[in-house]
């Protein structure tokens, strides 16, 4: 029973907080650093498909727990391992769990968005016209930056090829 | 009609026997032609910009139909003052940009041609920041500049919306010509644009979002959550069709990122009007 509840909340945890806790496994080597920078100090060292536990997110830096320590590494230096996690029977228990029947449990909502229903949607203008009301002119996203203390910075687009 | 003329100067060519009849009547083939190729390039010349915003608000006004707006207006104000200020970093700052939230509970969002873009609320719940939000919004963006949908109207529905439209009073609701347009159009969203569509935006978003101050990571970020998000779940099942695997497209910009984003700033201080702005929707 116990092992029963802790699967169940191996499978809860995850879509509660997606990028919270969950486990990752490295692209290729990567350094563990003591800070979210490339020049900060070098505590580790994860092989290709090591496992890590990620803790929170800090630009394109995750903090992370693993066996070879613990630390700051590269975000796209990682991919999620729960991305199979549909098919692998954790989670038909805790939807078994959750809503007392087998398959896929759909969550409750307002959806609208499926591919039929923009396959037959009818046009709605008064929402339209609701929503130029909250359309922000050029002064008004000036001064929410300013209020943010967002500078803007020149930068050209990468070509495709990345170089 | 071409095809008529010529074989008719082609008659007169046998009938007249001389150079000189031979001469003209090639002229006047030729000015046929002429006329062929000045209308065919007028089927292919761009959809006008005020073609491009109407059609959109059309393509919106179904959108809405499906999903009518969340009602939260501070949340509303709050994505159209991020968004907008994203687009005065492009190269089409005068568009008649407006963002909206969409009751949907699904995760996706929608650009429509001449600068209209959704995010569903579904979505918006599971951003963290506004460096995220905006690089959903940027990537949705890269869609208007670089006018994809109007591509993928003009190739899947062999339709050519510039000259069905050319000439038509654009403002008038009751134009059966926009009405098809617009319905073709809708049905873009149900199937998905160009893979390599995709690509570019989240190649471009990255760059917009890191113009206007945010971290270039938001968006990766945003990848890296749906690539962790359970691929049966409904409220993903649009989104994940009409798109490129979230993975592929990470390792895409794991690829041109590089480090070349290294040593922008994280601006953690929005974090706090970011919260408080979205505090409904929490």
């Amino acid at each position: 029973m116990k092992k029963i509840f802790a699967l169940l909340l191996l499978g809860w945890l995850p879509l509660a907080g997606y990028a919270e806790q969950q486990t990752s496994y490295t692209v290729r080597a990567t350094e563990i650093k003591q800070q979210p920078f490339s020049d900060a100090e070098t505590v580790g060292m994860l092989l290709e498909k090591a496992r890590v536990k990620v803790i929170q997110r800090q630009g394109g830096w995750v903090m992370i727990g693993s066996n070879q320590g613990d630390g700051w590494v590269k975000m796209l230096n990682l991919r999620s391992s729960s991305a199979k996690r549909g098919d692998s029977g954790l989670q038909s228990l805790f939807n078994l769990g959750r809503s007392g029947s087998s398959g896929i449990t759909v969550a409750t909502g307002v959806r609208g968005l499926s591919e039929a229903d923009l396959q037959n949607a009818k046009p709605n203008p008064a929402e339209l016209a609701k929503m130029q009301n909250y359309a922000a002119d050029k002064n008004q996203a000036e001064k929410f930056a300013r209020d943010g203390k967002l500078n803007a910075q020149a930068l050209d687009f990468i070509p495709a090829n990345g170089n | 009609m071409y095809k008529l003329k010529l074989v008719f100067s082609g008659i007169t060519l046998l009938l007249s026997g001389s150079a000189l009849a031979f001469e003209l009547d090639w002229q006047k083939a030729l000015q046929v032609g002429g006329q062929t190729l000045q209308k065919v390039q007028q089927a292919n010349r761009p959809v006008t910009e005020p073609q491009e915003i109407e059609l959109g608000h059309g393509i919106a006004a179904n959108l809405l139909g499906a999903s009518p707006l969340l009602d939260n207006p501070r949340a509303q104000v709050y994505v159209n003052q991020v968004g907008r200020w994203l687009s005065l970093q492009t190269d089409r700052p005068d568009l008649p940009w407006q963002f909206g939230v969409l009751q949907s509970t699904d995760l996706n969002a929608f650009a429509t041609p001449g600068g209209t873009i959704f995010i569903t609320k579904g979505l918006l719940q599971r951003l963290t920041n506004e460096s995220e939000l905006a690089g959903v919004l940027a990537h949705e963006m890269v869609h208007v500049l670089s006018k994809h949908h109007l591509a993928a109207l003009q190739k899947t529905a062999r339709m050519n919306i510039a000259s069905d439209l050319a000439g038509e009073v654009i403002n008038d609701k009751g134009n059966p010509l926009l009405d098809k347009a617009v319905q073709a159009g809708t049905e873009v969203y149900a199937r998905g644009l160009d893979k390599n569509d995709e690509f570019e935006a989240d190649r471009k978003g990255i760059v917009i979002a890191t113009r206007a101050g945010y971290d270039p990571y938001g968006l990766p970020a945003v990848l890296q959550m749906l690539d962790a998000a359970n691929a049966q779940d409904s409220s993903l099942a649009l989104m994940f069709k009409t798109h490129p695997a979230p993975r592929d497209r990470l390792n895409l910009l794991d690829k041109i990122m590089a480090n070349n984003f290294d040593g922008y700033l994280v601006p953690d201080q929005t974090d706090k009007r970011y919260k408080s702005e979205l505090a409904e929707l929490k």
